[in-house]
């Protein structure tokens, strides 16, 4: 059994965090001019959790058998889990403005053999929940008792293969499984209501067998607490629906979708770290 | 003909050995534990073999989190539904990361696909694996050549794709003999020859000999070479054989889009330029029917290499070379 501390300090301390995530997202894509601002802004607070504070896992040993994993199922948010991965002590950084140059050790989605800390190739969608099966399996067979977590996106439970992995999970009661919805109500092409049409999805999860919980993603505690209930859970995997608002923290890239994929100007940089507080 | 001896359970058996000595080693079929005939393997490793269900992009994905965790998965179950349902999983999820993922893919070929039909003869699965960076891609002859490239595909450290066939699977080699990766196998050599042979999979190997047997009453000095690894091929061997013979056929029970034809044609363009005759489905879909019948009804009967050779030798004179 782990513990999750729950404190006002930590609370405010990962708030930071989160906020450091989020300049260093829209600083990145501006310097690189390449990149997707708003999906990598509505998970910064469940990144900034899980990195600076749930995960056991060690910059100086990257690869130690034992750690915990996580897997961003939503690769084209991959700034943030960048930043996180850089600001945690994997790698310099000195590495984020290269991110999707030639060379880089940040390709432009996830790939595990370049990026230290990086546990998961990832970007083609609907792909992050059967990867941490797979982990959850070995962990079984190695006798590792390390947690795996994936983060998806709510526009990808559209494909095929998220339920083809929510069926095989409960079937081998994937309790060391947790799986956050980022579900921000926005895919690439609109809404997602529009689009893919998933509603009502947290009916869906339970009857796959799956534990649920529906938690505000920008709310650090909340994701703090879904997550020690959900690590709780031994015979079945875990769902976190988290509601959260696509480019949370810029005010301009708010549930604006023109923000999916762009990259900011000098000027709009200036105003996007602005609202994210400055060099405070 | 031949005795028939399965592929498939040669698979599991060499599985099996090597389960026993590497706590590593796991399997994810795709209910395809009987197909496998691995019944009694999963109830020897319990915990070590997993059923993902009808889920091929599922067993692939799963796989390749299990690779990436430190274990060696074995992936068994059709050809087609792995290198094609699957493709994707198998190229951005394994062969991206290099990860030491090995897929076994059964009804390789319309032989193995045989009375199913067309839904289950799968002839593009070594031209799909060969086209994916960092897959190595083998063809066993028969029973032996699995076992011993199920073998052999663990020490790769990295991702392979093995062509499994139908279980009634011809024996080609009665006795053991020292099986190497990425080697072409020399079959039969007569030095010097009027053509060369390239074939893969023991049906068509059987065919060959037979029309070597027939081409030599003939006159004609033939050598056979059975390419058991189309990725990474035996350039130099391959290339040897082509600068000598300069005429060459391939014959492959698969469309000779994308598979050994292809590769020896690509080889032979860069190394030795031969006039070349590809047998094989030639970009059309078969039909449901008896192995035998269905590849002397789809232009793999040993009539069809015995034409081919001589059209090989004779364009070959033509070029007098």
């Amino acid at each position: 059994m782990r513990s999750i501390r729950i404190d006002q300090e930590t609370i405010i301390s990962l708030e930071e965090k989160a906020r450091q995530i989020r300049k260093d997202v829209v600083t990145m894509i501006h310097q690189s001019s390449d990149g997707h601002p708003s999906p990598a802004l509505s998970i910064a607070d469940m990144i900034a959790a899980l990195y600076f504070h749930v995960l056991n896992i060690d910059p100086q040993n990257p690869e130690k058998p034992d750690r915990d994993r996580l897997i961003l199922s939503k690769g084209h948010a991959c700034t943030a889990l960048c930043a996180a991965l850089a600001r945690r002590g994997f790698f310099p950084l000195s590495a984020l403005p290269t991110f999707r140059s030639l060379h880089s050790i940040l390709q432009g989605h996830p790939y595990q053999k370049k990026t230290p800390g990086l546990d998961a190739t990832t970007g083609s969608l609907g792909h992050g929940i059967s990867i941490g099966l797979g982990m959850v399996l070995a962990a079984r067979v190695l006798g590792l008792d390390y947690f795996t977590y994936v983060i998806i996106g709510d526009g990808e439970q559209e494909e095929g293969l998220i339920w083809e992995a929510a069926m095989a999970a409960a079937k081998y009661k994937a309790g060391r499984l947790i799986v956050l919805a980022d579900c921000n109500g926005l895919q690439s092409g609109g809404k997602i209501q529009e689009v893919g049409g998933i509603e009502p999805i947290q009916p869906k999860w339970e009857a796959f067998g799956w534990h649920t919980q529906s938690i505000d993603g920008h709310n650090l505690k909340e994701i703090l607490s879904a997550i020690l209930k959900a690590q709780q859970v031994e015979e079945k995997p875990s769902i976190i629906l988290a509601r959260t608002i696509k480019g949370k923290g810029v005010p301009f890239m708010e549930n604006n979708n023109d923000w999916h994929k762009k990259v900011p100007t000098k000027e709009e940089l200036e105003l996007a770290l602005a609202a994210l507080g400055g060099n405070r | 003909m031949s005795a028939l001896q399965s592929t498939r359970i040669a698979a599991i058996e060499a599985i099996d050995s090597l389960m026993e000595q590497n706590p590593r080693i796991v399997l994810v079929f795709a209910d395809s534990v009987k197909v496998f005939r691995a019944t009694e393997l999963v109830k020897k490793y319990p915990h070590r073999c997993f059923d993902v269900g009808i889920a091929e992009q599922n067993a692939v994905t799963v796989a390749a989190g299990m690779a990436s965790s430190g274990l060696i998965p074995f992936v068994a179950t059709y050809a087609g539904f792995l290198t094609m349902r699957a493709c994707e999983q198998i190229r951005t999820f394994v062969a991206y990361p290099k990860l030491p993922v090995i897929f076994l893919g059964a009804n390789g070929g319309i032989a193995g696909g045989e009375r199913e039909g067309v839904t289950h003869q799968f002839i593009e699965d070594l031209g799909i694996a060969r086209i994916l960076p960092s897959l190595s891609v083998v063809s066993p002859a028969d029973a032996y050549e699995t076992h011993q490239a199920v073998l052999r595909a663990v020490e790769q450290q990295g991702p392979v794709y093995i062509r499994i066939g139908s279980g009634r699977d011809p024996v080609f080699f009665e006795q053991p003999y020292p099986f190497e990766w990425g080697k072409a196998h020399v079959i039969l050599e007569q030095n010097p020859e009027d053509a060369v042979i390239f074939a893969t999979g023991g049906f068509m190997l059987h065919r060959c000999k037979q029309a070597v047997k027939l081409l030599n009453k003939e006159g004609f000095r033939i050598s056979l070479l059975n390419i058991h690894t189309l990725k990474p091929l035996d350039t130099a061997t391959v290339g040897r054989f082509l600068q000598r013979a300069k005429a060459a056929v391939t014959v492959e029970d698969h469309t000779v889009i994308g598979g050994l034809g292809s590769a020896i044609a690509e080889a032979a363009s860069e190394l030795y330029p031969v006039p070349l005759v590809r047998l094989g489905l030639q970009d059309t879909f078969a039909e449901s029917g008896e192995p035998e019948s269905l590849l002397d009804a789809y232009g793999m009967s040993v009539t069809n290499i015995n034409e081919s050779v001589k059209k090989v030798v004779s364009l070959k004179n033509q070029l007098g070379r």
